[in-house]
């Protein structure tokens, strides 16, 4: 740690998350106090207008991509109403971004359903929030952190000098973490899959048994990548993990199904 | 297979050791056995060469690696005498990988290699990482854990917005850091 505990709180008085509720989950957005962020935390109308921003980005994936809206672009593509070459170039490009990213996984992470629709849901979350990020960068914003429903991507400092931290939640007991863990350029994104929160959403590995993991935790340089990984990894099992792990500048920190650990050298605590 | 084809094809080249180091360990094994093989059948040879350009101390940090030294020698076998099998520690030159630059030694006992070690590996930031990022098993109090004080943020599996409600998130969005 570059400050003691006492830099942290002393004599900055902040203020709440800003949250807004989009795909089904909430979104939080905390502005540093840096100096570069002018005006701010005191400046409500600047809190107002991050939150629209971020709000609007939100509305706008979900509105082309979200399978629970029957008149969502990527709804009436799979109903056979739209062809997929009639599609706007947005949900192209998404569309050939996840199954590049189908390819960089050996087939584990896929846009595809069992019954065959497009579900880009494995990504839309993630670009959300890559793109919400810029939108602050947009309003002038240089250090920020948001975490849409357990993913995080972080910019610039907490408070000046002092690097934004994401703790992992403890599967086995929700209200106790795991481990907490700065997000230090270049790695400033953290995303986390698991079975906990919405059932087995992730119910099995490739060859159909159960993943040997609880949870994946993993930290990238975006945060698109931080999330596809972290489901190819519950999804593939060990497997998949060792082959991100060698391929990607990541760090992993996974819970086994009784709930011991595995992790990359760099979540080790002396390696800090 | 592959691995083996590629060790055995470009046997001389320090940058493949370092990608046999990178694919794993069962690669490294392969790698070690073929160039031991060959290190034995023209170990007379490389003794004189290695002997002439000095490289050839025990614990020696020249910049040309015995594996670059092998092909050259592997001809004029035939004027050798069959002294002593090459003994040492070389240093393969720097290479480029995606990775960041990679180097590595071997130490050579006779012939034999008994030891690869990687020198060097930096990430962009120049800042060095482990050869291998393996996930290892470790004990709960051994994973890193910054002061609580600072942390803002909490991520675990996607909660719902009604699950956000009891998670650790919604206390921490409260506090007004």
């Amino acid at each position: 740690m570059r400050h003691s505990s006492s830099v942290v709180s002393g004599g900055y008085a902040g203020h709440p998350a800003i949250t807004v509720e989009s795909m089904g989950t909430v979104i939080s957005i905390r502005i540093g106090a840096a100096a570069g962020n002018a005006g701010f935390p005191h400046d409500e109308a600047l809190r107002a207008a991050a939150r629209q921003a971020v709000a609007d980005v939100f509305r706008g994936w979900n509105d082309r991509f979200s399978l629970y809206r029957e008149g969502s672009e990527l709804s009436r593509v799979n109903r056979g109403e739209l062809r997929l070459t009639q599609a706007g170039s947005e949900l192209r490009d998404c569309y050939a971004l996840a199954l590049a990213w189908r390819d960089r996984t050996d087939g584990v992470f896929t846009p595809h359903r069992a019954d065959g629709a497009i579900d880009l849901s494995g990504i839309v979350k993630s670009l959300a929030i890559a793109h919400a990020g810029e939108a602050l960068y947009g309003l002038g914003l240089r250090d920020w952190s948001l975490n849409a429903g357990g993913d995080i991507l972080v910019a610039g400092d907490q408070t000046p000098g002092l690097d934004w931290a994401a703790a992992i939640v403890d599967p086995l007991d929700r209200s106790a973490r795991l481990a907490s863990v700065p997000l230090r350029a270049p790695l400033r994104a953290v995303a986390t899959s698991g079975s906990a929160e919405r059932g087995e959403h992730i119910w099995t590995t490739v060859d159909g048994a159960l993943s040997p993991f609880r949870q994946v935790t993993v930290f990238g340089r975006d945060i698109v990548t931080a999330d596809v990984l972290a489901t190819a990894i519950i999804a593939g099992g060990r497997p998949a993990l060792h082959r991100s792990t060698e391929t990607f500048p990541i760090e992993v920190l996974a819970v086994l199904r009784d709930g011991s650990l595995l992790a990359t050298p760099g979540l080790r605590a002396d390696s800090a | 297979m592959r691995i083996r084809a590629a060790a055995a094809a470009a046997l001389a080249s320090a940058s493949v050791l370092s990608v046999g180091w990178l694919v794993g360990a069962p690669a490294v094994e392969s790698l070690r056995s073929t160039l031991t093989t060959t290190l034995s059948s023209s170990a007379s040879a490389e003794a004189t060469t290695t002997t002439a350009s000095g490289l050839g101390t025990s614990s020696g940090s020249g910049t040309s690696s015995a594996a670059t030294t092998t092909p050259e020698t592997t001809a004029p076998a035939a004027e050798a005498p069959a002294a002593t099998e090459v003994t040492g520690t070389f240093d393969g030159s720097a290479v480029q990988t995606r990775f960041g630059p990679m180097q590595v030694s071997v130490t050579i006992d006779n012939g034999t290699i008994t030891e690869v070690t990687p020198l060097q590996l930096t990430n962009d930031d120049q800042k060095s990482v482990m050869i291998s990022n393996r996930a290892a098993p470790i004990l709960r109090d051994e994973v890193l854990s910054a002061q609580s004080a600072s942390v803002a943020n909490v991520s675990g599996a996607t909660y719902t917005t009604q699950g956000y409600l009891q998670s650790l998130q919604a206390a921490l969005d409260a506090a007004q850091f």
